[in-house]
């Protein structure tokens, strides 16, 4: 049974003349490239290309009927696109957001999607970036640096952080502290795993700045308050709105430990609610927080 | 058995594409996303260096041919003839050994000038490596990269693509504008070598002391903490690119050809964790050859 599927490896390998580079255009490895090719051949019965050493041309058949199929492929994409519509209630969105991100950030992102049906889950980094390339999250805000494969993404925005610092350790007076100077408890870091390069960033970064005075992992921010709050950790974060009691805010000279955010999607099949400009409004909403 | 590869890179904060195999057993190999056309980075400098070793043995260069290369026509990069000041003239084959030991960005476009990108891709022809393709030296790529950051220099360049707080320009790491393979085919190369086929006994020899001779061991050879344990390399780096493509030879066998590839997600000049990532998933690879 011809496939779409079949019409993008005959598309892509054309427009690429090059196996390795058509199979990156759809996203897949060259192996069922390969193989895709060979049952489309199967079902044609002629050969569509030849194979030549380094490079894969397009045979008189398969020039011939190149193009019915990219006319088959541009009427499927509308296809989807009229489906989409036909849903009363619109297409589902599904967001994801880091747990790094603040609340109100976070709602500010979600009050600029598209009007329909949103989702909203919120997981770690690590988590999100999969189930962007399986499509089964359409966007997500997650740290940087991390690994975006396959994945689109937009600017880098850089929250500011500050220190929360029990008032037994230093006077509630809001000044701003050197990272030198937060050495007397550890300050609170949640679990490498959930996102490794950009925990990295900042462990290596307090190592340089700060040679003494450690770190203790926590789950979540709301650990991290409570630790602080018991005069056991320093806690550093992007939230504006987080305190307790026992507790004084001090901003950290040079802002060494932003967090850095970026808004990703999967390349391919981006829903078609998330065009250009809606992108591009949901990425102000995250860079510009306070707006 | 992916699942622990891919782990090694996650922790690492990497993307990474692998192929090892055994040479004496050919139908045994590791692979993660092997045929994954991926930038290779300073990896050319191995291909360029056999295709020249080739014109050697076909009698179309003399190795002895002495050049001399003035600073101002030199590449800029970070070891052997880029970093001299003055006038040096040296062998064709003394420019090999600096561009596979070193790394040698002048030394490695000057031996490209002399062999030349027609011949290097009719060498990859009938190598059958058709997902490799070298489009230019490390000049060009320098070059490249100044256009696509809009730098006054590329010095200036190579600090956009240092800074974890700015987005890379776009196109820097896509293999479609660079010199660009695949793990497998990176092996292919390997084999070929090794079984002596490729180049005369004398060539085959001197390709594999080069690779022996490599510097930088804080890749492929930090995973085997063992004289015993022969490694040959080459490597490449590029931004947040680290690679290297190598052949490990334990005592008593086997003897593994692997090609790693990896990508950061840090955009950091030095990150150690990456360049272990790339011994540990070799030495996962190589112990499971065995």
């Amino acid at each position: 049974m011809l496939t779409e599927r079949h019409l993008q490896i005959f598309v892509a390998l054309a427009d690429e003349q090059h196996f390795g580079d058509a199979a990156r255009v759809i996203g897949i490895t060259q192996p069922p490239l390969s193989q895709g090719l060979r049952r489309l051949e199967a079902l044609v019965g002629a050969k569509l290309f030849e194979r030549g050493p380094g490079r894969v041309q397009l045979t008189p058949a398969g020039a011939a009927l190149l193009p019915y199929a990219r006319r088959a492929l541009g009427s499927l994409e509308e296809f989807h696109h009229a489906a989409g519509a036909q849903d009363p209630e619109g297409p589902e969105l599904r967001l994801g957001l880091t747990p790094e991100v603040p609340p109100a950030l976070g709602a500010a992102v979600a009050a600029a999607l598209p009007s329909g049906r949103v989702t909203v889950v919120t997981a770690p980094t690590s988590q999100l970036l999969p189930q962007l390339t399986s499509t089964r999250l359409h966007l997500a805000v997650v740290l940087h640096p991390a690994v975006l494969d396959g994945l689109e993404a937009g600017p880098i925005t850089l929250l500011p952080t500050e220190a929360l610092v029990p008032t037994t350790l230093h006077p509630d007076d809001g000044v701003p502290l050197t990272l030198r100077e937060l050495d007397g408890l550890p300050i609170a870091v949640r679990p490498r795993a959930e996102a490794p390069a950009a925990r990295d960033l900042v462990l290596d970064t307090l190592d340089l700045h700060r040679p003494t005075g450690g770190t203790v992992v926590v789950t979540d921010e709301r650990a991290a308050l409570a630790m602080a709050a018991a005069g056991q950790a320093i806690v550093v974060t992007p939230d504006s709105s987080l305190h307790a009691a026992g507790l004084g805010r001090h901003p950290i000279v040079d802002d060494p430990l932003p967090v850095r955010l970026r808004l990703v999607w999967p390349a391919a099949r981006t829903p078609s609610a998330l065009l250009p400009d809606a992108l591009h409004r949901i990425a102000r909403a995250l860079a510009e927080p306070s707006s | 058995m992916n699942a622990q590869l891919r782990g090694i890179f996650d922790d690492a904060g990497a993307r990474g594409w692998l192929h090892a195999t055994s040479l004496d057993r050919p139908d045994e190999a590791i692979a993660l996303d092997a045929d994954h056309v991926v930038p290779m980075a300073s990896v050319y400098k191995l291909p360029l260096v056999i295709a020249f070793a080739e014109l050697v043995d076909r009698g179309e260069l003399d190795p002895r041919e002495p050049i001399t290369l003035r600073p101002e026509d030199r590449t800029p990069g970070p070891t052997g003839l880029s970093i001299f000041s003055d006038p040096v003239t040296m062998s064709l084959r003394d420019l090999a050994a600096s561009t596979m030991t070193l790394s040698d960005n002048a030394a490695a476009d000057a031996l490209l000038e002399i062999v030349g990108l027609d011949r290097v891709a009719d060498f990859l022809r009938r190598q059958g490596l058709a997902d490799t393709r070298i489009r230019r030296g490390t000049a060009g790529n320098l070059r490249e990269l100044v256009r696509r950051t809009r730098a006054d220099d590329a010095d200036a360049a190579l600090a956009v693509l240092a800074d974890n707080d700015t987005t890379d320009p776009s196109g820097v790491y896509e293999a479609a504008n660079a010199s660009a393979t695949t793990a497998r085919d990176m092996t292919t190369l390997l084999r070929a070598l090794w079984s002596g086929e490729l180049l005369s006994p004398d060539q085959t020899a001197f390709v594999q002391r080069l690779m022996s001779l490599q510097i930088f061991t804080q890749r492929i050879a930090s995973a085997f903490p063992h004289d015993a344990v022969r490694v040959y390399g080459k490597t490449g780096t590029f931004g947040a690119l680290r690679h290297e493509v190598g052949v490990v030879e334990l005592p008593g066998g086997p003897t593994v050809a692997v090609a790693v590839f990896t990508r950061a997600a840090r955009a950091d000049r030095r990150l150690p964790r990456v360049d272990a990532a790339i011994g540990q998933a070799t030495r996962y690879a190589v112990d499971r050859l065995r």
